[in-house]
Protein backbone atom coordinates (compact mmCIF):
# COMPACT_ATOMS: atom_id res chain seq x y z
CA UNK A 1 0.00 0.00 0.00
CA UNK A 2 1.31 3.26 -1.08
CA UNK A 3 2.37 5.74 1.88
CA UNK A 4 -0.65 8.79 2.70
CA UNK A 5 1.35 11.78 1.98
CA UNK A 6 -0.89 13.12 4.97
CA UNK A 7 -2.47 11.27 7.69
CA UNK A 8 -4.61 12.64 10.48
CA UNK A 9 -5.56 10.68 13.16
CA UNK A 10 -8.06 11.59 15.65
CA UNK A 11 -6.17 14.77 16.30
CA UNK A 12 -7.99 17.22 19.11
CA UNK A 13 -6.72 20.71 20.10
CA UNK A 14 -8.01 22.59 23.15
CA UNK A 15 -7.00 25.64 24.02
CA UNK A 16 -8.45 26.47 27.75
CA UNK A 17 -11.99 25.71 27.52
CA UNK A 18 -12.09 26.35 23.59
CA UNK A 19 -11.56 23.07 21.35
CA UNK A 20 -10.08 24.15 17.94
CA UNK A 21 -10.34 20.58 16.61
CA UNK A 22 -12.29 17.85 17.96
CA UNK A 23 -11.23 14.46 16.97
CA UNK A 24 -10.35 14.93 13.44
CA UNK A 25 -9.58 12.01 10.79
CA UNK A 26 -8.79 12.13 7.35
CA UNK A 27 -5.58 11.30 4.93
CA UNK A 28 -4.41 12.65 1.72
CA UNK A 29 -2.83 10.55 -1.45
CA UNK A 30 0.32 11.44 -2.82
CA UNK A 31 0.15 13.33 -5.78
CA UNK A 32 -3.50 14.92 -4.82
CA UNK A 33 -4.63 18.40 -4.40
CA UNK A 34 -6.47 18.73 -1.09
CA UNK A 35 -8.59 21.32 -0.34
CA UNK A 36 -9.38 22.07 3.39
CA UNK A 37 -12.32 24.33 3.99
CA UNK A 38 -14.80 25.82 6.83
CA UNK A 39 -15.53 29.16 8.12
CA UNK A 40 -13.15 31.16 10.14
CA UNK A 41 -12.74 29.41 13.55
CA UNK A 42 -13.38 26.24 11.57
CA UNK A 43 -9.64 24.81 12.81
CA UNK A 44 -7.50 24.94 9.67
CA UNK A 45 -4.63 26.99 10.68
CA UNK A 46 -4.73 25.08 14.18
CA UNK A 47 -4.18 21.76 11.85
CA UNK A 48 -1.57 23.35 10.06
CA UNK A 49 0.30 24.68 13.17
CA UNK A 50 -0.14 21.22 14.31
CA UNK A 51 1.45 20.06 11.04
CA UNK A 52 4.08 22.41 11.55
CA UNK A 53 4.94 22.22 15.09
CA UNK A 54 4.01 25.54 16.06
CA UNK A 55 1.33 23.71 18.07
CA UNK A 56 1.09 20.25 20.24
CA UNK A 57 -1.66 18.47 19.63
CA UNK A 58 -3.86 18.12 22.95
CA UNK A 59 -4.65 14.40 22.06
CA UNK A 60 -4.52 12.16 18.59
CA UNK A 61 -1.67 12.80 16.31
CA UNK A 62 -0.46 13.55 12.18
CA UNK A 63 2.16 11.33 9.79
CA UNK A 64 3.75 12.83 7.02
CA UNK A 65 5.07 10.53 4.68
CA UNK A 66 4.72 7.88 7.12
CA UNK A 67 6.66 10.01 9.98
CA UNK A 68 5.06 11.17 13.03
CA UNK A 69 5.23 14.99 13.26
CA UNK A 70 5.55 15.16 17.03
CA UNK A 71 8.59 12.86 17.50
CA UNK A 72 10.19 12.18 13.93
CA UNK A 73 9.66 16.26 13.03
CA UNK A 74 13.64 15.85 11.61
CA UNK A 75 11.93 13.47 8.76
CA UNK A 76 8.59 15.64 8.53
CA UNK A 77 10.00 19.17 8.29
CA UNK A 78 11.90 18.66 5.38
CA UNK A 79 9.19 17.15 3.82
CA UNK A 80 6.78 20.28 3.89
CA UNK A 81 7.25 23.04 2.34
CA UNK A 82 4.54 26.20 4.26
CA UNK A 83 3.09 29.09 2.94
CA UNK A 84 1.40 30.31 5.98
CA UNK A 85 -1.52 33.13 5.70
CA UNK A 86 0.00 36.04 6.81
CA UNK A 87 2.88 37.53 5.40
CA UNK A 88 6.50 37.38 7.04
CA UNK A 89 7.93 40.39 6.39
CA UNK A 90 11.61 39.59 7.60
CA UNK A 91 12.89 42.70 8.60
CA UNK A 92 16.16 43.88 7.25
CA UNK A 93 16.87 41.14 4.91
CA UNK A 94 16.35 41.20 0.61
CA UNK A 95 14.74 38.70 -1.17
CA UNK A 96 17.87 36.66 -2.22
CA UNK A 97 18.92 36.86 1.25
CA UNK A 98 15.64 35.29 2.53
CA UNK A 99 16.03 32.37 -0.24
CA UNK A 100 19.13 31.93 0.99
CA UNK A 101 18.70 31.73 4.63
CA UNK A 102 15.60 29.47 4.11
CA UNK A 103 17.86 27.41 2.13
CA UNK A 104 20.51 27.07 4.78
CA UNK A 105 17.80 26.49 7.20
CA UNK A 106 16.75 23.35 5.60
CA UNK A 107 20.83 22.04 5.44
CA UNK A 108 20.88 22.51 1.26
CA UNK A 109 24.25 23.86 0.26
CA UNK A 110 25.02 25.82 -3.11
CA UNK A 111 21.08 26.22 -3.95
CA UNK A 112 21.80 28.86 -6.22
CA UNK A 113 20.62 27.47 -9.20
CA UNK A 114 17.03 26.64 -7.86
CA UNK A 115 16.63 29.87 -5.79
CA UNK A 116 16.87 31.31 -9.50
CA UNK A 117 14.76 29.40 -10.97
CA UNK A 118 12.06 30.59 -8.37
CA UNK A 119 13.07 34.02 -8.78
CA UNK A 120 12.55 33.81 -12.09
CA UNK A 121 9.04 31.69 -12.29
CA UNK A 122 6.93 33.50 -9.58
CA UNK A 123 8.88 36.77 -10.90
CA UNK A 124 10.80 38.31 -8.90
CA UNK A 125 13.98 38.16 -10.87
CA UNK A 126 13.69 42.19 -10.82
CA UNK A 127 12.83 42.24 -6.98
CA UNK A 128 15.71 40.07 -5.62
CA UNK A 129 17.41 42.84 -3.97
CA UNK A 130 14.73 44.53 -2.53
CA UNK A 131 13.58 44.15 0.96
CA UNK A 132 9.87 42.91 1.60
CA UNK A 133 8.25 45.71 2.44
CA UNK A 134 8.92 47.56 -0.72
CA UNK A 135 7.07 44.52 -2.18
CA UNK A 136 3.89 44.74 -3.28
CA UNK A 137 1.34 42.68 -2.12
CA UNK A 138 1.19 40.02 -5.02
CA UNK A 139 5.17 39.76 -4.96
CA UNK A 140 4.86 39.11 -1.05
CA UNK A 141 3.14 36.67 -1.61
CA UNK A 142 4.52 34.86 -4.29
CA UNK A 143 7.96 35.46 -2.08
CA UNK A 144 6.10 33.22 0.87
CA UNK A 145 5.31 30.64 -2.18
CA UNK A 146 9.22 30.79 -3.14
CA UNK A 147 10.41 30.41 0.28
CA UNK A 148 8.15 27.35 0.81
CA UNK A 149 9.49 25.41 -2.41
CA UNK A 150 13.32 26.25 -1.94
CA UNK A 151 14.26 23.61 -0.32
CA UNK A 152 11.70 21.18 -2.85
CA UNK A 153 9.82 19.74 -0.68
CA UNK A 154 6.75 17.00 -1.64
CA UNK A 155 3.67 17.83 0.00
CA UNK A 156 2.89 22.26 0.04
CA UNK A 157 0.71 23.54 2.65
CA UNK A 158 -1.35 26.54 1.24
CA UNK A 159 -2.49 28.44 4.33
CA UNK A 160 -5.08 30.62 2.55
CA UNK A 161 -2.31 31.92 -0.01
CA UNK A 162 -4.76 34.35 -3.21
CA UNK A 163 -6.26 36.24 0.87
CA UNK A 164 -6.34 39.75 -0.52
CA UNK A 165 -4.31 39.20 -3.83
CA UNK A 166 -5.89 40.80 -7.09
CA UNK A 167 -8.10 38.27 -9.31
CA UNK A 168 -5.19 38.42 -12.15
CA UNK A 169 -2.42 37.39 -10.01
CA UNK A 170 -4.79 34.70 -8.49
CA UNK A 171 -4.97 32.43 -11.27
CA UNK A 172 -1.21 33.00 -12.08
CA UNK A 173 -0.71 31.40 -8.51
CA UNK A 174 -3.70 28.97 -9.47
CA UNK A 175 -1.51 28.34 -13.17
CA UNK A 176 2.04 27.78 -10.82
CA UNK A 177 0.06 25.50 -7.87
CA UNK A 178 -0.95 23.33 -10.91
CA UNK A 179 2.51 22.96 -12.39
CA UNK A 180 3.80 22.18 -9.49
CA UNK A 181 1.36 19.92 -8.85
CA UNK A 182 1.65 18.27 -12.54
CA UNK A 183 5.47 18.13 -11.32
CA UNK A 184 4.53 16.00 -8.08
CA UNK A 185 3.73 17.89 -5.42
CA UNK A 186 1.35 17.34 -2.93
CA UNK A 187 -0.65 20.39 -1.75
CA UNK A 188 -2.91 21.02 0.78
CA UNK A 189 -5.14 24.16 0.45
CA UNK A 190 -6.97 26.36 2.49
CA UNK A 191 -9.23 29.00 1.18
CA UNK A 192 -12.06 31.23 1.30
CA UNK A 193 -11.81 31.62 -2.32
CA UNK A 194 -14.64 28.50 -2.89
CA UNK A 195 -13.82 28.84 -6.89
CA UNK A 196 -10.27 28.04 -6.44
CA UNK A 197 -11.16 24.79 -4.34
CA UNK A 198 -13.06 24.07 -7.12
CA UNK A 199 -11.03 24.67 -9.67
CA UNK A 200 -7.64 22.86 -8.33
CA UNK A 201 -8.55 20.32 -5.56
CA UNK A 202 -9.40 16.61 -6.58
CA UNK A 203 -11.17 16.29 -3.29
CA UNK A 204 -12.05 18.56 -0.33
CA UNK A 205 -12.51 18.23 3.42
CA UNK A 206 -15.16 20.58 4.64
CA UNK A 207 -14.37 21.10 8.50
CA UNK A 208 -16.84 23.53 10.87
CA UNK A 209 -16.02 23.52 14.58
CA UNK A 210 -13.04 21.72 14.15
CA UNK A 211 -14.96 18.47 13.25
CA UNK A 212 -15.03 16.89 9.73
CA UNK A 213 -18.49 17.70 8.20
CA UNK A 214 -17.53 16.31 4.73
CA UNK A 215 -14.86 14.60 2.63
CA UNK A 216 -15.26 13.62 -0.82
CA UNK A 217 -14.35 14.42 -4.33
CA UNK A 218 -14.85 17.83 -5.30
CA UNK A 219 -17.16 16.76 -8.30
CA UNK A 220 -19.07 15.02 -6.07
CA UNK A 221 -19.84 17.48 -3.33
CA UNK A 222 -21.22 20.04 -6.14
CA UNK A 223 -23.21 17.62 -7.99
CA UNK A 224 -25.02 15.93 -4.51
CA UNK A 225 -25.65 18.92 -2.23
CA UNK A 226 -25.92 22.15 -5.02
CA UNK A 227 -28.69 22.93 -7.24
CA UNK A 228 -29.06 23.93 -10.92
CA UNK A 229 -31.03 26.91 -11.85
CA UNK A 230 -33.24 25.71 -15.36
CA UNK A 231 -35.02 28.47 -16.92
CA UNK A 232 -37.45 27.22 -19.78
CA UNK A 233 -39.60 29.15 -22.33
CA UNK A 234 -41.94 27.96 -23.89
CA UNK A 235 -44.83 29.44 -27.01
CA UNK A 236 -47.33 27.16 -24.92
CA UNK A 237 -50.39 29.04 -22.87
CA UNK A 238 -50.40 25.82 -20.89
CA UNK A 239 -49.85 25.58 -16.88
CA UNK A 240 -47.08 23.09 -15.91
CA UNK A 241 -46.58 21.61 -12.88
CA UNK A 242 -43.54 19.96 -10.80
CA UNK A 243 -42.57 19.43 -6.88
CA UNK A 244 -39.40 21.55 -8.21
CA UNK A 245 -41.02 24.42 -9.98
CA UNK A 246 -40.27 27.46 -8.62
CA UNK A 247 -41.85 29.91 -10.33
CA UNK A 248 -43.66 30.62 -13.82
CA UNK A 249 -44.78 33.48 -15.16
CA UNK A 250 -46.43 33.84 -18.82
CA UNK A 251 -44.16 31.61 -20.69
CA UNK A 252 -41.35 31.11 -18.79
CA UNK A 253 -40.45 28.76 -15.83
CA UNK A 254 -37.97 28.42 -13.00
CA UNK A 255 -36.52 25.49 -11.69
CA UNK A 256 -34.55 24.61 -9.20
CA UNK A 257 -33.58 21.00 -9.01
CA UNK A 258 -30.39 18.88 -7.49
CA UNK A 259 -27.43 18.84 -9.71
CA UNK A 260 -27.41 15.36 -10.40
CA UNK A 261 -30.66 15.38 -11.85
CA UNK A 262 -30.75 15.54 -15.78
CA UNK A 263 -31.90 18.30 -18.21
CA UNK A 264 -33.99 15.65 -20.36
CA UNK A 265 -35.78 14.00 -17.49
CA UNK A 266 -36.86 17.42 -15.87
CA UNK A 267 -38.09 18.04 -19.52
CA UNK A 268 -40.11 14.50 -19.55
CA UNK A 269 -41.79 14.98 -16.21
CA UNK A 270 -43.06 18.48 -17.02
CA UNK A 271 -44.61 16.91 -20.32
CA UNK A 272 -42.58 19.62 -22.21
CA UNK A 273 -42.32 18.36 -26.00
CA UNK A 274 -39.46 19.90 -28.00
CA UNK A 275 -41.84 21.71 -30.31
CA UNK A 276 -43.18 23.71 -27.07
CA UNK A 277 -39.11 24.73 -26.11
CA UNK A 278 -38.19 28.13 -27.27
CA UNK A 279 -35.34 28.57 -25.19
CA UNK A 280 -33.30 26.73 -22.26
CA UNK A 281 -30.93 28.21 -19.90
CA UNK A 282 -29.25 26.10 -16.99
CA UNK A 283 -26.92 27.62 -14.68
CA UNK A 284 -25.28 25.48 -12.82
CA UNK A 285 -25.10 25.34 -8.83
CA UNK A 286 -21.15 25.83 -7.22
CA UNK A 287 -19.56 24.89 -4.68
CA UNK A 288 -20.54 28.06 -2.32
CA UNK A 289 -24.19 26.25 -2.84
CA UNK A 290 -23.25 23.06 -1.29
CA UNK A 291 -20.80 24.66 1.20
CA UNK A 292 -23.83 26.75 2.53
CA UNK A 293 -25.73 23.75 2.66
CA UNK A 294 -22.61 22.16 4.73
CA UNK A 295 -22.05 24.34 6.95
CA UNK A 296 -25.72 26.12 7.92
CA UNK A 297 -28.71 23.21 6.22
CA UNK A 298 -30.09 26.10 4.17
CA UNK A 299 -30.47 26.61 0.63
CA UNK A 300 -29.64 30.33 -0.86
CA UNK B 1 22.50 19.76 14.28
CA UNK B 2 23.79 20.09 10.71
CA UNK B 3 27.13 22.82 10.27
CA UNK B 4 24.84 24.32 7.30
CA UNK B 5 21.76 25.03 9.47
CA UNK B 6 24.15 26.56 12.29
CA UNK B 7 26.06 28.91 10.16
CA UNK B 8 23.56 30.08 8.11
CA UNK B 9 21.08 31.26 11.64
CA UNK B 10 24.50 32.12 12.90
CA UNK B 11 25.10 34.17 10.01
CA UNK B 12 22.08 36.24 9.53
CA UNK B 13 22.03 36.81 13.12
CA UNK B 14 25.37 38.02 12.07
CA UNK B 15 24.29 39.88 9.53
CA UNK B 16 20.85 41.42 11.18
CA UNK B 17 22.77 43.55 13.74
CA UNK B 18 25.44 44.66 11.04
CA UNK B 19 22.98 46.24 9.28
CA UNK B 20 21.73 47.96 11.86
CA UNK B 21 25.61 49.31 12.72
CA UNK B 22 25.17 52.46 14.18
CA UNK B 23 22.63 51.15 16.87
CA UNK B 24 23.69 48.34 17.99
CA UNK B 25 27.99 48.90 17.20
CA UNK B 26 28.24 52.67 17.43
CA UNK B 27 26.08 53.46 20.01
CA UNK B 28 27.35 51.81 22.72
CA UNK B 29 31.10 52.86 21.72
CA UNK B 30 29.63 56.25 22.59
CA UNK B 31 28.62 55.35 25.29
CA UNK B 32 31.61 53.35 26.88
CA UNK B 33 33.78 56.49 25.49
CA UNK B 34 31.87 58.75 27.59
CA UNK B 35 31.86 56.51 30.77
CA UNK B 36 36.18 56.30 29.90
CA UNK B 37 35.92 60.34 29.91
CA UNK B 38 33.81 61.25 32.65
CA UNK B 39 34.68 58.62 35.21
CA UNK B 40 38.09 57.05 34.03
CA UNK B 41 39.53 60.45 32.99
CA UNK B 42 38.15 63.15 34.89
CA UNK B 43 36.40 61.56 38.15
CA UNK B 44 38.87 58.81 38.30
CA UNK B 45 42.04 61.12 39.12
CA UNK B 46 40.33 61.76 42.60
CA UNK B 47 39.30 57.82 43.05
CA UNK B 48 42.66 56.53 45.11
CA UNK B 49 43.16 52.17 45.11
CA UNK B 50 45.15 49.95 46.51
CA UNK B 51 48.53 49.39 44.92
CA UNK B 52 50.08 51.73 41.78
CA UNK B 53 46.68 50.58 40.00
CA UNK B 54 45.01 53.76 38.16
CA UNK B 55 41.60 53.98 38.11
CA UNK B 56 41.20 54.32 34.35
CA UNK B 57 43.11 50.30 34.22
CA UNK B 58 40.36 49.26 36.98
CA UNK B 59 37.60 50.56 34.89
CA UNK B 60 38.29 49.52 31.60
CA UNK B 61 38.00 45.48 31.80
CA UNK B 62 34.97 46.54 33.95
CA UNK B 63 33.39 48.91 31.44
CA UNK B 64 34.51 45.76 28.51
CA UNK B 65 32.39 43.27 30.89
CA UNK B 66 29.15 45.66 30.40
CA UNK B 67 29.51 46.17 26.97
CA UNK B 68 30.05 42.69 26.37
CA UNK B 69 26.96 41.59 28.55
CA UNK B 70 24.35 44.34 27.59
CA UNK B 71 25.30 44.09 23.84
CA UNK B 72 25.07 40.16 23.92
CA UNK B 73 21.61 39.98 26.00
CA UNK B 74 20.40 42.60 23.70
CA UNK B 75 21.29 41.05 20.29
CA UNK B 76 19.67 37.80 21.11
CA UNK B 77 16.57 39.11 23.21
CA UNK B 78 16.03 42.00 20.60
CA UNK B 79 16.65 39.55 17.47
CA UNK B 80 13.83 37.19 18.71
CA UNK B 81 11.43 40.43 19.49
CA UNK B 82 12.02 41.73 16.08
CA UNK B 83 11.20 37.99 14.63
CA UNK B 84 7.82 38.27 16.99
CA UNK B 85 6.92 41.13 15.13
CA UNK B 86 8.37 40.33 11.49
CA UNK B 87 6.54 36.52 11.73
CA UNK B 88 10.57 35.19 11.08
CA UNK B 89 10.27 33.60 14.41
CA UNK B 90 7.37 30.77 13.28
CA UNK B 91 9.56 29.93 10.91
CA UNK B 92 12.02 29.34 13.06
CA UNK B 93 9.81 26.23 14.38
CA UNK B 94 8.77 25.38 11.29
CA UNK B 95 11.98 24.76 9.33
CA UNK B 96 13.98 21.64 10.71
CA UNK B 97 16.46 23.58 13.02
CA UNK B 98 16.88 21.89 16.38
CA UNK B 99 16.68 24.23 19.72
CA UNK B 100 20.34 23.55 20.27
CA UNK B 101 21.34 25.18 16.94
CA UNK B 102 19.14 27.54 17.52
CA UNK B 103 20.35 28.44 21.13
CA UNK B 104 24.15 28.24 20.21
CA UNK B 105 23.74 29.69 17.11
CA UNK B 106 22.05 32.79 18.49
CA UNK B 107 24.19 33.03 21.51
CA UNK B 108 27.38 32.58 19.68
CA UNK B 109 26.42 35.67 17.19
CA UNK B 110 25.62 37.66 20.21
CA UNK B 111 28.82 36.89 21.82
CA UNK B 112 30.36 38.56 18.59
CA UNK B 113 28.63 41.49 19.27
CA UNK B 114 29.22 41.64 22.57
CA UNK B 115 33.19 41.12 21.11
CA UNK B 116 32.90 43.90 19.13
CA UNK B 117 32.01 46.20 22.14
CA UNK B 118 34.44 45.01 24.36
CA UNK B 119 37.06 45.46 22.13
CA UNK B 120 36.30 48.76 20.80
CA UNK B 121 36.00 49.92 24.28
CA UNK B 122 39.72 48.25 25.48
CA UNK B 123 41.26 50.32 22.18
CA UNK B 124 39.56 53.47 23.07
CA UNK B 125 40.46 52.97 26.98
CA UNK B 126 44.22 52.53 25.96
CA UNK B 127 44.06 55.49 24.58
CA UNK B 128 42.74 57.49 26.88
CA UNK B 129 45.37 55.39 29.12
CA UNK B 130 48.17 56.20 26.99
CA UNK B 131 46.91 59.81 26.88
CA UNK B 132 46.97 60.09 30.92
CA UNK B 133 49.86 57.54 31.68
CA UNK B 134 52.61 56.54 28.50
CA UNK B 135 51.15 53.05 29.51
CA UNK B 136 48.59 50.55 27.40
CA UNK B 137 46.58 48.66 29.35
CA UNK B 138 47.84 44.40 28.16
CA UNK B 139 46.50 41.17 29.23
CA UNK B 140 47.76 39.16 31.95
CA UNK B 141 45.81 35.92 31.08
CA UNK B 142 45.19 36.21 27.47
CA UNK B 143 43.40 32.55 27.85
CA UNK B 144 41.48 33.39 31.15
CA UNK B 145 40.06 36.86 28.92
CA UNK B 146 38.72 33.70 26.50
CA UNK B 147 37.28 31.93 28.83
CA UNK B 148 35.50 34.77 31.27
CA UNK B 149 34.12 37.18 27.40
CA UNK B 150 32.81 33.02 26.22
CA UNK B 151 31.40 32.13 29.11
CA UNK B 152 30.13 35.81 29.89
CA UNK B 153 28.62 36.29 26.23
CA UNK B 154 27.33 33.00 25.70
CA UNK B 155 25.22 33.06 29.43
CA UNK B 156 23.65 36.75 28.09
CA UNK B 157 23.38 35.61 24.54
CA UNK B 158 21.05 33.01 26.32
CA UNK B 159 19.47 35.11 29.15
CA UNK B 160 18.22 37.63 25.83
CA UNK B 161 16.85 34.29 24.08
CA UNK B 162 14.87 33.26 27.33
CA UNK B 163 13.57 36.67 28.08
CA UNK B 164 12.20 37.69 24.76
CA UNK B 165 10.19 34.54 24.60
CA UNK B 166 9.15 34.42 27.89
CA UNK B 167 7.72 38.07 27.81
CA UNK B 168 4.16 38.47 26.54
CA UNK B 169 4.87 42.45 25.67
CA UNK B 170 8.00 44.84 25.25
CA UNK B 171 6.85 46.15 28.89
CA UNK B 172 8.05 42.77 30.14
CA UNK B 173 11.16 42.38 28.60
CA UNK B 174 12.26 45.95 29.41
CA UNK B 175 11.63 45.34 32.83
CA UNK B 176 13.94 42.62 33.11
CA UNK B 177 16.37 44.59 31.79
CA UNK B 178 15.25 47.91 33.90
CA UNK B 179 14.98 45.91 37.29
CA UNK B 180 17.14 43.19 37.53
CA UNK B 181 19.84 43.24 34.42
CA UNK B 182 21.10 47.12 34.76
CA UNK B 183 21.37 47.26 38.47
CA UNK B 184 23.13 43.93 39.11
CA UNK B 185 25.63 45.04 36.29
CA UNK B 186 26.25 48.45 38.15
CA UNK B 187 26.54 46.94 41.59
CA UNK B 188 28.83 43.91 39.91
CA UNK B 189 31.92 46.31 40.93
CA UNK B 190 31.76 47.57 36.90
CA UNK B 191 32.65 50.91 38.35
CA UNK B 192 33.64 50.10 42.25
CA UNK B 193 36.13 48.32 43.84
CA UNK B 194 34.80 45.75 46.70
CA UNK B 195 37.48 47.28 48.37
CA UNK B 196 35.73 50.38 49.11
CA UNK B 197 32.41 48.86 50.29
CA UNK B 198 31.45 48.83 53.58
CA UNK B 199 31.53 45.04 54.81
CA UNK B 200 27.90 44.84 54.58
CA UNK B 201 27.60 45.85 51.34
CA UNK B 202 30.69 43.38 50.51
CA UNK B 203 29.22 40.40 51.89
CA UNK B 204 25.67 41.36 49.72
CA UNK B 205 27.65 41.75 46.88
CA UNK B 206 29.17 38.20 47.11
CA UNK B 207 25.21 37.29 45.96
CA UNK B 208 25.52 39.03 42.86
CA UNK B 209 26.22 36.93 40.41
CA UNK B 210 27.54 39.16 37.56
CA UNK B 211 30.11 39.96 40.21
CA UNK B 212 31.91 36.82 39.28
CA UNK B 213 31.71 37.41 35.70
CA UNK B 214 33.41 41.09 35.92
CA UNK B 215 36.10 40.26 38.31
CA UNK B 216 37.00 37.52 36.44
CA UNK B 217 37.65 39.13 33.59
CA UNK B 218 39.24 41.82 35.16
CA UNK B 219 41.28 39.26 36.86
CA UNK B 220 42.77 38.13 32.73
CA UNK B 221 44.05 42.67 32.63
CA UNK B 222 45.37 42.91 35.96
CA UNK B 223 46.15 39.63 37.22
CA UNK B 224 44.00 40.46 40.07
CA UNK B 225 40.27 40.83 41.29
CA UNK B 226 38.95 41.28 44.69
CA UNK B 227 37.40 37.18 44.39
CA UNK B 228 38.61 34.16 44.24
CA UNK B 229 39.38 33.29 40.48
CA UNK B 230 38.66 29.59 40.98
CA UNK B 231 35.60 30.51 42.46
CA UNK B 232 34.56 33.22 39.51
CA UNK B 233 35.14 30.35 37.08
CA UNK B 234 33.26 27.97 39.07
CA UNK B 235 30.02 30.51 39.05
CA UNK B 236 30.40 31.29 35.44
CA UNK B 237 30.55 28.27 34.33
CA UNK B 238 27.56 27.12 36.18
CA UNK B 239 25.80 30.28 35.40
CA UNK B 240 26.09 29.65 31.64
CA UNK B 241 24.54 26.30 31.84
CA UNK B 242 21.74 27.49 34.05
CA UNK B 243 21.16 30.24 31.57
CA UNK B 244 21.69 27.95 28.52
CA UNK B 245 19.10 25.60 30.62
CA UNK B 246 16.36 28.44 30.63
CA UNK B 247 17.10 29.28 27.14
CA UNK B 248 16.47 25.71 25.97
CA UNK B 249 13.05 25.41 28.35
CA UNK B 250 12.12 28.64 26.67
CA UNK B 251 11.63 27.51 23.12
CA UNK B 252 8.68 25.65 23.59
CA UNK B 253 5.75 24.76 20.70
CA UNK B 254 3.13 28.07 21.56
CA UNK B 255 6.12 30.91 22.30
CA UNK B 256 7.03 31.58 18.73
CA UNK B 257 3.46 33.34 17.82
CA UNK B 258 3.35 37.05 16.20
CA UNK B 259 2.78 39.68 18.59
Amino acid sequence: MATKALEVSALTKTYGTTCAINNLSFSIEAGEIFGLLGPNGAGKTSLISILTTLEEPSSGGAKIFGHDVLTQSDFTKPLLGVVPQEIVTHGFFEVQEILQFQSGYYGVRKNQEHIDYLLNKLSLWDHRHKKVKQLSGGMKRRLMIAKALVHKPKLLLLDEPTAGVDIELREGLWDFVREMHREGLTILLTTHYLQEAETLCDRIAVINKGELCCLRPTREIITDLSRREIVLTTNSDRSFEHPLLVSQTQNQLKLLVPAKMQVGDILQDLGVTAAEIVDLQVKEGGLEEAMKFLLKGVRT
Amino acid sequence: MTWIQFWTLFQREISRFLKVVMQTVFAPFISSFLYLLVFGVTLGQHVQLNGELSYLAYLIPGLMMMGLINNSYQNSSSSIVNMKFTGDLEDLRVVPLSNQTIVWAMALAAWVRGMIVALVTWLVGSLFMYWQSGKLLGLAHPGIFLFFSLVAGLSFGHIGIAMALWSKTMDQLSAFSSFVLLPLIYLGGVFISLEKLSPFWRAVAQWNPLLYFIEGFRYSFLGYCNVSIERAMLISVFGLGFFYWQALRSLRPGRFSRW
